[in-house]
């Protein structure tokens, strides 16, 4: 830590000498001359590039090789792993599977967020800040609790279906995470039970970030509360659309902690997600070569995700 | 966006918005009430913190979120000043390539980092995880510094560069006091990520003496077998420094979560 501060921390001195020179042509609030900027970005540049980059890198280069992770020896492959990929039918389930998922969860936390930040806005309802506490615990908590609460819960046995025949409903004993038509299902219903919570506080602060003349302008010339709502509201609320559809992705496409620990993949493969897959290929199957290629598909494809986004959205624009 | 309800419409929005969270609230209520059945609140609470390393993992947790706390701190805040106030060539394109790693999934790194762990000999060393997790990090935080530090005036820092400051003495002695919102998230942020990870922990540390907390659940599985109670004991301990943390800092967390995000 203290090595990679260190360039920084002793920058300053021979900037002031350069600034006394003048350096009109930037006209910007710090101080600089053309190697100083580098020297503040450095830390993070050396572990981004020595971590995610390299890692890349050599990721790529084992996924042109026929190896099993321990061998010293390794054959050259060339683009085989590559083809096998394309006619593999669990990588293409895993791809059905991260769309229903992504579609699933990003649309219910979106509209549940907004509609509860709508609803809390204002001071209609009473007692906000406990309904804030309970949509945002989720967000805060770890995976790995979630997935050992949830297999609880969700077991035959478990709360969900003592509640639900509590009620009167005939639930008694569904296996909401062991049933292969439900168990993609369930992952999704928990994960937006953890995620609401971000959609809803960050669309509660760009609300209370908006202009309230607009909307008392909507009230005068005589807008319903459906008009004000996707007219005037909506596409004021356009950059943090973006910020959660871009998230909500992303998210979706790394998601690996909590289907591990709860179905695995399972049962078959009717929970196999890109990610377990890459760790059962190389953790189980040994085959490094063939997990690497996977990670490469899952790398070009987080890049081709957030890029269409980023680019349909124009977002991170000045 | 309502014009003073009337007390009906009051009711009916106070009940929807009941109906909305109960869901979210009847999981967190079933997680602590089950921590309270079976030997009862005492025994399964008493039973986590004496037969399981349980005040080990929890130091080991802490040591691990300290470490990146303090790593994702240091460098997003040099960083985001950089990305934020000044000008210079190749600017966005730096901060496009940090930013490419906020959508690279860790288990993409799974072999390198294997590989790289084993080459330096870091095995059961803190900073196997520390490292890499403040890495996957450091590009969210970075892009909401970042957002945050472009939105102080120009004119304040430019005061303090003709009374003679520094760029680094810029950011020690007027950046950073007017930053602590962002702060505020970044170590919010950093401790959640950290404390949470279960992936790392589990990847580079064989050795029981340094179990994070998030693998306790795995202990408790295969020693306890169905002692669910006490199963839900430990995973109400594991949250409840990241609840505390999130409740305290709850203000500060939001404004700064706003401020950077929401632009």
């Amino acid at each position: 830590m203290n090595r990679n501060s260190a360039p920084a921390l002793e920058a300053p001195p021979p900037v002031k000498r350069r600034d006394a020179v003048g350096t009109p042509a930037v006209p910007t609030g710090a101080g600089q001359s053309k190697y100083v900027p580098w020297l503040y970005i450095l830390p993070v540049l050396i572990l981004v590039v020595g971590i995610v980059y390299v890692g890349i890198g050599y990721t790529g280069w084992v996924s042109t090789l026929d190896w099993n992770g321990i061998d010293p020896v390794a054959e050259p492959a060339g683009l085989a792993n590559y083809t096998q990929i394309t006619t593999d039918p669990a990588f293409w389930q895993t791809i059905t599977h991260f769309a229903v998922f992504a579609l699933l969860t990003i649309t219910a936390q979106m509209a549940l967020g907004l509609f509860m930040a709508v609803l809390l806005s204002g001071s209609v309802v009473f007692a906000r800040t406990l309904y804030k506490i309970v949509l945002f615990l989720p967000v805060i908590l770890a995976p790995a609790v979630i997935a050992t609460a949830f297999r609880s819960l969700l077991s035959p046995q478990g709360s969900l279906n003592a509640f639900l025949t509590g009620i009167g409903l005939p639930a008694s004993d569904i296996a909401w995470l062991a049933d292969p038509h439900l168990a993609l299902f369930t992952l999704a219903a928990m994960n937006i039970w953890q995620w609401t919570g971000l959609s809803f506080l960050l669309y509660q602060a760009a609300i209370a970030q908006l202009d309230q003349d607009l909307f008392e302008a909507a009230a005068l010339d005589g807008a319903s509360w459906w008009q004000t709502f996707s007219l005037v509201l909506l596409p004021q609320l356009r950059g943090t659309h973006a910020i959660l559809a871009l998230t909500g992705c992303i998210g979706a496409l790394k998601t690996f902690d909590i289907v591990y620990l709860t179905t695995g993949g399972g049962p078959g493969r009717s929970t196999e997600f890109l990610t377990t897959y890459i760790y059962e290929q190389v953790i189980e199957q040994f085959h490094a070569g063939y997990s690497a290629a996977l990670s490469i598909v899952l790398v070009i494809l987080a890049l081709l995700l957030s890029t269409v986004q980023i680019r349909a959205y124009r977002f991170g624009e000045e | 966006m309502f014009n003073r309800p009337s007390l009906a419409a009051r009711i009916i929005c106070q009940f929807i918005a009941t109906i909305v969270a109960l869901p979210f609230a009847f999981v967190l209520v079933a997680i602590v009430a089950k921590s309270f059945d079976g030997a009862g609140v005492v025994a399964n609470y008493e039973a986590v913190l004496t037969q399981t390393p349980f005040g080990r993992s929890m130091l080991n947790s802490a040591v691990i979120s300290l470490g990146v706390i303090v790593l994702v701190y240091t460098c997003t805040m040099l960083a985001g000043f950089a990305f934020g106030k000044m000008n210079f060539t190749g600017k966005k394109l730096v901060f496009n390539a940090i930013l490419a790693g906020l959508v690279l999934p860790t288990i993409a790194l799974v072999v390198p980092l294997f590989l790289m762990v084993q080459r330096m000999g870091l095995f059961n060393n803190y900073l196997a995880v520390i490292v890499p997790l403040a890495t996957t990090i450091m590009p969210f935080t970075l892009l909401l510094t970042r957002n945050y530090l472009a939105g102080i005036p120009d004119e304040v820092l430019e005061a303090a560069k003709l009374d003679g400051c520094t760029s680094f003495g810029t950011l020690v002695r007027i950046v950073l006091p007017l930053s602590r919102p962002i702060t505020a998230v970044i170590v919010v942020w950093a401790f959640l990520q950290a404390w949470n990870d279960f992936f790392l922990p589990l990847l580079f540390f064989q050795d029981p003496d340094m179990q994070t907390v998030t693998t306790i659940p795995l202990y408790f599985t295969s020693t306890y077998g169905s002692d669910e109670p006490k199963i839900f004991a430990a995973l109400v301990l594991i949250c409840l420094p990241v609840a505390i943390a999130y409740l305290c800092l709850q203000q500060f967390f939001e404004k700064g979560l706003s401020a950077g995000a929401v632009k």
